[in-house]
This record gives structure tokens, sequence and C-alpha cells, in this order.
């Protein structure tokens, strides 16, 4: 198969490089190998939440913030792809979900700051509207909505954590439970069944009428696990709102994440909707090289082999999680070029004692040049026409500074236009 | 005046002291066992859970292979449900190996042990994994997957049953004497700092690798040798039976497939202490590459995490090392060695024959204080009941399926869904006090055990904290990233291919969507003055 821009990769630095070529009136193909499971937690766009991995302080200007950040890390992939590409890449997925009917709010002016499943407060850049009531810059009371059964979102645990957080004053956080119709204690369901369920309006207003009934403060607002809708979510969290009387926010659960979901089916087939071919659940696993250029990558699928052509590529593979390197005993091994990233006589060096440290082998990855272009080990490129975006750039941890999204659209985009000028 | 009295304190929550426990209660005497971590954390749980027939032993110990043989006959009596027999094979794949073999034939004649030479062909048809280096083949229908929780717990609660107590977490710090007679001991509970005493007429030392520590406090010797022992765990079986090397026993020649996994054992180094265990890279490769010689798959399977435990071997005082050593055991009595009364010890053995040994240190006990009850545990099963249902595995089979008994539907909730573990299961062990952390609550139940290590159950059992225990959520989520800890310095020594793409999504949930790094570092200390991760 020949195609203009090849573009591999299933999360946002895919989707935004994507996007970033189609309306630049390129035909790119989407190579998207497969559901990862990062896909399942994504829930917000976090662009820059803490300076560093040490301090507990948020970022209140994710921009400012991140233009500090570059200048203090000239050789971090934001560094590279430049705070141009976030802003630009940032433009670019704000008109495209308005566009395939999200309603989201956010800048990359100011972080909010939202109650996560433990009710830990946490800095997010580009929320969904269904999450915005949770800001914890605003003063009103917030009681924790669980249900009998869902063992996913325990509000008691999140409306401890919260109170000795943010709790003084007037802003006091509860905790309640409701028992929901059709979900009996016994009964195995999970955040899908129940996202399906709240789009059903009997359901929702059955449940919306019996937390009325228990609700006996006029200022509160609710935090929820995020169920109120399965892909329809705008529509259904401003319905059931309405259906309370009070402002409702979702919180992200454990896995599966019905934001994630939510997200990424609705872009995935919206990008198809409007033109771009889509080659599903298959992973590329080599590529050709001569003259210092990429000639085809090679997908498995299907049980064959099967060629892509294209001019320029973009790797936008995310993480492990969805095989941006392969992780052998000793070695970790890219899937395209197969050089060695980083070799490790033991596995023990590749982490941190603490699994809440910064982990040494999340900043494995490809060493690139200036345009995103990856390098051999001895510091030439590899392959003028290919651009690597997202976590298989060397130096890419997001984890500690909560930046993923960030990381990710401002790569995605710059390798977007990269690929378009080479 | 001691803080409380009982007949006989038991030091030790291994599958000795909990046997112990059980017998003497059987026999009518008030007994408390008191453990310095939890139940089977010591050497017991972390054991590879091998069943042995004796033919591991059969001809260089002789009498242990003895022991090892009766006793794997009375365990399929009395414990059946902790047990699964899968029978096992001793593979031979290097000419070396041959030469082993008439002295393993002879070794299992002499101790009883049923032993079937089968051509290689059928050996290959039965267990298919079965590498292309295997040469010649045994059969031996006594080797077994013994489930160390649940062996150590059923006997507590069978002791329990019976008025005995338990007490986790607390470690032994000094004696109560009276002349030269042991009166009583003195605790301390490591999560609380409280210390209590316990009068009684007898103590009984079953720490094992410890026993040397405990002697000490009243200035007498017991030399146990500390010999490390590391296995590697790996996501599924690859055999339905057990796979042991036919010859001089080694490292790594063992493959023990327990429930869901198959676990890869394991080394022999002498450790300066029981607790200093280091997993070294070299023990972990050798697991790995030893168990490739008798199983294919081993190398491409999905590791999930590597232990280490202690054996105790007793030291007889002769010249041997490490897998030299006897695996028998010895019972000291010492007032009669050492002029201490009311004291005496068990050490050296193995899970396998934990029972006789329990009976024996009871028997010596028993007739001190004059008690002339016979021993009856080798009849007796330890659910106390004559049918075969064990009501501390009650877990659903196979998704969706009716259980056998009781009629309930098996699709049901799950706090951990790679072990099959439901709220019921769980919920049990948070009302018992001897509960203390959710490593506790692990060791009972298995959740937390599987390919995802606690990444979704742990934050299930920190709400319980909450909502079962009124634990306040700074001190949950606390126990919450203990747990995750715990997990990850095994996952650590195997990490690479699925097993660190696990942690990616670990670290996504936990660290990205929860906050958890942020939450520890804004509450560093402790939220009350309840000890870190402690229940009540």
């Amino acid at each position: 198969m020949k195609a203009d821009i090849a573009v591999v990769g299933s999360g946002l630095a895919a989707l935004v490089a994507t996007r970033t070529l189609q309306q630049a009136g390129r035909t790119p193909v989407l190579i998207w190998p497969g559901l990862s499971s990062l896909y399942f937690t994504y829930a917000t766009v976090d662009v820059l939440g803490y300076a560093d991995d040490t301090t507990a302080q948020p970022v209140e200007q994710p921009e400012a913030g991140v233009a500090q950040f570059i200048a203090d890390h000239p050789e971090h992939p934001y560094a590279i792809a430049g705070l141009d590409a976030l802003r630009s890449g940032t433009d670019v997925l704000t008109e495209w979900l308005r566009e395939a009917g999200f309603k989201w709010q956010g800048s990359l002016s100011r972080n909010l700051l939202l109650p996560t499943a433990i009710g830990t407060p946490k800095p997010c850049c580009l929320v969904p509207d269904s999450m915005a009531a949770g800001d914890l810059g605003r003063d009103e009371p917030i009681v924790f909505c669980g249900f009998s059964g869902y063992e996913d979102f325990v509000p008691e645990l999140a409306a401890s954590n919260l109170t000795r957080a943010w709790g003084r004053g007037d802003r006091w956080v509860r905790a309640l439970r409701l028992a929901l119709p059709g979900f009996e204690p016994g009964r195995l369901f999970t955040s899908i069944d129940l996202a399906r369920s709240f789009e059903n309006d009997a359901f929702r207003r059955e449940v919306a009428s019996s937390l009325r009934a228990v609700l006996d403060d006029s200022t509160v607002r609710i935090g929820m696990p995020a169920v109120v809708g399965l892909t329809h979510d705008s529509d259904v969290h401003a319905r059931f709102e309405s259906e309370i009387g009070h402002p409702v926010f979702e919180i992200p659960t454990l896995p599966p994440s019905v934001l994630g979901l939510r997200l990424f089916d609705r872009l995935r087939k919206h990008i198809q909707e409007t033109g771009v071919e889509m080659i599903w659940a298959a992973p590329a696993h080599d590529a050709e090289l001569s003259d210092g250029r990429c000639r085809r990558i090679h997908l498995k699928s299907a049980g064959r082999d099967q060629p892509i052509e294209a001019r320029s590529y973009i790797l936008a593979l995310e993480d492990t999680v969805d095989g941006a390197m392969r992780a052998g005993v000793h070695n970790v091994v890219d899937p395209f070029f197969h050089q060695v990233l980083a070799q490790h006589a033991l596995p023990t060096e590749r982490t941190d004692e603490s699994l809440f440290k910064p982990q040494p082998f999340a900043s494995i990855g490809y060493r690139v040049t200036n345009r995103q272009q990856p390098t051999a080990s001895d510091g030439t490129t590899l392959a003028a026409n290919v651009f690597v975006a997202g976590g298989a750039i060397a130096g890419y941890d997001p984890v500690g500074t909560k930046s993923r999204g960030g990381l990710a659209i401002a790569t995605g985009y710059r390798a977007a236009k990269e690929a378009m000028a080479a | 005046m001691p803080d409380s009295s009982t007949g006989v304190v038991v030091i030790g929550g291994g599958s000795t002291g909990a046997g112990v426990l059980r017998d003497l209660t059987m026999r009518g005497i008030d007994a408390v066992l008191v453990e310095k971590g939890d139940l089977a954390s010591g050497t017991t749980g972390r054991s590879h859970g091998l069943l042995h027939s004796g033919g591991r032993y059969c001809v260089n110990d002789l009498a242990a292979a003895i022991e090892c043989v009766e006793e794997g006959r009375i365990l399929r009596r009395i414990a059946r449900t902790t047990i699964e027999d899968t029978g096992g094979y001793f593979v031979s794949v290097t000419e070396e190996d041959e030469a082993w073999e008439p002295r393993f034939v002879e070794g299992c004649a002499k101790a009883g042990i049923s032993c079937e030479r089968l051509s290689v062909e059928e050996a290959r048809r039965r267990e298919p994994a079965l590498s292309k280096q295997v040469r010649t083949a045994f059969w031996l229908p006594e080797d077994g997957h013994l489930d160390p929780f649940y062996l150590v717990v059923g006997n507590v609660e069978s002791a329990r049953r019976r008025g005995a107590q338990v007490r986790t977490y607390t470690e032994v710090t000094g004696f109560l004497k009276e002349g030269k007679r042991v009166t009583g001991v003195v605790t301390h509970d490591a999560l609380t700092g409280e210390e209590t005493t316990i009068g009684c007429q007898a103590v009984i030392n079953a720490t094992g690798a410890w026993s040397g520590f405990v002697a000490k406090l009243l200035e007498v010797e017991v030399k146990v040798v500390p010999v490390k022992g590391v296995m590697v765990v790996l996501s599924h079986r690859l055999a339905h039976a057990a796979i042991n090397r036919c010859h001089k026993p080694g490292d790594g020649d063992i493959v023990v497939p327990g429930l869901s996994v198959a676990i890869l054992g394991t080394t022999a180094r002498r450790v300066p202490h029981p607790e200093v265990l280091p997993i070294e890279w070299d023990e972990v490769q050798l697991m790995i590459n030893e168990g490739a010689m008798m199983l294919d798959g081993v190398t491409t399977a999905r590791a999930m995490r590597a232990y280490a435990g202690v054996r105790p071997l007793y030291d007889l005082g002769a010249e041997a090392e490490g897998r030299e050593m006897s695996r028998n055991f010895a019972v000291i009595d010492h007032e009669q060695r050492d002029g201490v009364a009311g004291f005496s010890s068990i050490v050296g053995g193995k899970v396998t024959t934990y029972r006789l040994m329990a009976e024996r240190i009871t028997d010596l006990v028993a007739r001190r204080l004059g008690v002339t009850t016979a021993c009856t545990t080798a009849e007796v099963p330890l659910n106390d009941r004559e049918d075969e249902l064990d009501q501390l595995r009650q877990r659903p089979a196979q998704m969706g399926v009716p259980k056998p008994h009781g009629g309930e539907l098996a699709l049901q909730p799950l706090v951990c869904e790679c072990e099959l573990v439901r709220p019921q299961d769980v919920t049990t062990w948070f009302e018992d006090p001897a509960v203390r952390t959710l490593e506790d609550i692990r060791r009972r139940t298995r959740t937390g055990m599987g390919p995802c290590q606690a990444a979704i159950c742990s934050y299930r059992l920190a709400g319980r904290l909450v909502t079962e225990r009124q634990q306040e959520g700074a001190i949950a989520t606390r126990a919450m990233a203990d747990f995750l800890e715990t997990r990850w310095r095994g996952v650590r020594h195997v990490f690479w291919g699925s097993q660190l793409r696990q942690a990616q999504v670990t670290a996504g949930l936990h660290l990205e969507l929860f906050n958890l790094d942020r939450q520890l570092m804004t509450e560093k200390e402790p939220a009350s003055t309840e000890a870190v991760g402690a229940l009540r």
C-alpha cells in the first residue's frame, strides 16, 4: 500500500499528528496498533502539573510553566518540540474536540485542581465539561456519591482524603452511597455497564430522584464516578445535572475508564468519518532503510506481512504498553529499526527501589534530532523522513510532572509539521 | 502478675507453630500463638509449595524421604483442599543425570515411594512442554502442590475453634522467669508499640530460622543455619505436574505448578541473617535457565516476580553446608539440655513434615504438663469435619459456572480479577483482629498475587479499610501504597516484557490518574497515632 504520510500510534500524539496533517490538506494513513491499556486510563489532558518530580506545589499556569521548564531542561522533549508546537497543537485539539461534538474546557493559561478517586487534588489543564465542577478553586461543599456494590470508586476514601487536603469552613466534604436500580449486591458489573444504564432516561431520572431525596443542602456539588453516559457524555451529564438541580462532576475510576473510552472512541471515529484511512489493529514490526530514508514499514496484519510505502512516517506510539519499545531481559529495542536503545546488565537498573519515584526505564527512547528524527547510537540521523512523537523519545517521562497530554500534543504536532516539510 | 495467662505460648506463626497450636488445643491444652509478623510470612509462605513425595531426598537423606512419604499421605487425608494432587516427574537431561538414576530408583524403593519409569514419548504425551533435552523420565504420583498459606490458616482456624488465641505482629522480646523456670513471655506489638506479658506453664520455640535469636534471650544456644532460596513466579503453569531434575539436588531443578502459576525454584546460599535475603540477578537467571532445560516456554513465559525465602537448617554439628545438610528436624528439651525448665525448641524440618514436627514437640510438652491425651492430628481433618468441603477455600472454580455446593452462581463481583477473589472472601478477614495489613489479606485470599500485582485490587482494599475498619483515608491510602511497594520489590527483578508493560499501566493508574505520589508527599506523617499501614 502506498501513502502520503503514515502515522503509527493509538494515543493522543498519533491523533493530534493525524489531525494536523488532515487540516493542512494532506492525506495521512493512521496505523492503529490496537487498544493500549493507557487508552483506558486517560481522562484529562495534563500539560504540566508540577515543575519537577519532587515538588508537591502544583503549576498554576501550564503555558508559563512549560516555558520555564523548557528553559530549565533544554534537552527535554518539550524543548525539542517547542512551546509553539504545544500552543498550536492545543488549538488543533480543542478545535477538533468541538467539531467532534465534545464539550471540553480549560486553556493553557490555567490549571484546574480536581479531586481524584482517592480524593487527592490533581492539576489538570484541559478537561471535559463533566469534570469541571470539581475545580477546587471553587468553594461549594462537595458530596461524593458512590454506588452500593461498586468497588471502583469509594466515596468514603475520597471524602476523607479531600477533607484533609481542602476542607475548611464552608468547604466540607461528605460521602454517600446510593443503591442503583438493577444493580443489586452480588451482581457483577463494571463502569461500562453503569455508563450504559445512565444513558437510559428512566434509569437516570430514578437515580436523580433518589439522590435529590438525600441531599439536604442546596449549595453542594456532587462528585461521582465517571459513568454518566457511555458515549454522548456531555448531553447525558447536562441532563443529569438539571434532573438533580446540583452541579455534578465526574471522577475517573479504575479501568475501564469511561472518560478515556469516550475520548478516544469518538476521535477515532470522527477522523475516519472525515476521510482519514485507518488500518486497524496492525502492529508495525519492521522498517526498510536505504540512503538515509525509510522506504517502507511492515505491518503484521491478518496473518501476513503488509508493507506500507509512504513519503514520510510519524512514529507516535505512546509507551511500551502499546509497543513503542520492546524490553527484553537486557536490551530495550525499537520495533522499527531494531536499534538497541538501552542495555542493562541487571533488569533492576531500569527501576527505582520505590514505585513512586521516577523510573529510569521511562526515559529510554530514541535520541532525536531537533526535528524529532531518530538517530543511531553514533548520533547520525537514521532516516530523514521519519519523525518520532510520544513516549519513544528519550527523556519522555510524563508521570511525575503530570504532563502526558501536553507532551503528546506538542511532539505530535511538531512531528506532523516536520513530516509535511520533509 | 502477667497481663494474661495461658497454658502454653507458641512462638512462631509458620506451618510448625500453627501445627503445634492445633495439636495443643486438640489435646485440651490452652495456648496462645505469638508471631512477630503475619502468619506464614517467614519461611512457610515463601516456600515453593512443593509437597514432597520424598523423591528429592531418597538418595542423600533417606530418613527425611521416609518422613515425606508418610506425612504426604497423612496430609492428603487431613488437608485435602490445601493440596493439588499434581503428581511429579523426575527427568534427566544430561549424562550425569542418567548416572544418578540407579541410585534414585533404589532410594525410592527403600523409602517406599511409588515411582514408575516412563518412556520419553509417554512422558511428553502427558506433558507436552517437556524440553527436547529430556532423556528419561520417572513418574512419582505422590508429588503435589501444597498451598502454604491455606495450610497455616487451616491449622490456626482449627485451633481457634478450640479456644486458642493468635497474636500477629507480636514479637517476644523477653521471658518471665522464676529461678531457672520460664513462666511467661514479654511481647512487643510491632504496629502499636504496646508491651504486654503472657504468663504460661511452657513456651515452645517454633521460630525456625529465627530459633537462635529467641533462645538467646534465655542465654541458651540453638544453632540454625539460615540458607536462602530464590524463586521466580511465572504467570501460568506450563505443566500439569511438578517437574524435578533427576539428579543430585541442586539449584533451579524444580518447577512447581501452583493454582494459576508456575514457580521456578530454587537456590541455596547461606546468609548471615534470616531477614537478609537479597535477590541476586545470577540467581534469577539460573532459575530461568535451569527451568528451561526441563520445560519449553520457561524463557518466553511472563515472569511476574521473584522472591526469596530462608530455610531453617538445623546444624547437627557436622561439616555439611546448605544442600548437604539434613532436612531432618530435632526437638530440643532445654530443661534437659540447658537446665531451663518450661522451654523447648523445634528446629529444622520442612513444610511437608510440619505435622510430625508439631506432634513430636507437643508430645514432649504434654508429658511435662502431665497431659496424657494422645495426638489425633493425623486423623482429624483441618476443617474438623468429615466431609471434604473446606470452608477456607470457597472460591469460584470457573467464572459463570454454578458452584458445585451451595447453589449460588459463581459469576459474582470480584475484588481481584487476576485471582478470582470475591468481596465475601476478603470481608471475613477484615473482621479478624489478627489481620493487620493489606499483605495479610493477600496471604489469606491470594488477592494481588496475579499478573497485575495489585494494581487494581489495592484501591478496592484501601476502600474497605475506610468502610469496614473505619480508618482515615490517609492511613488507608498509605496502606495501599505500602501494598503496591511490597509487590514492586518482587516485580523489579523480572522487569522486562509483559511485566514491564504492566508496571507502566500501574504507574499510569496510581501516579497519574490518582496522583498518589503527591498524596504521599503531602501526607508524610501518618494521619493518626496508629502506625502506618496498621489496621485496627
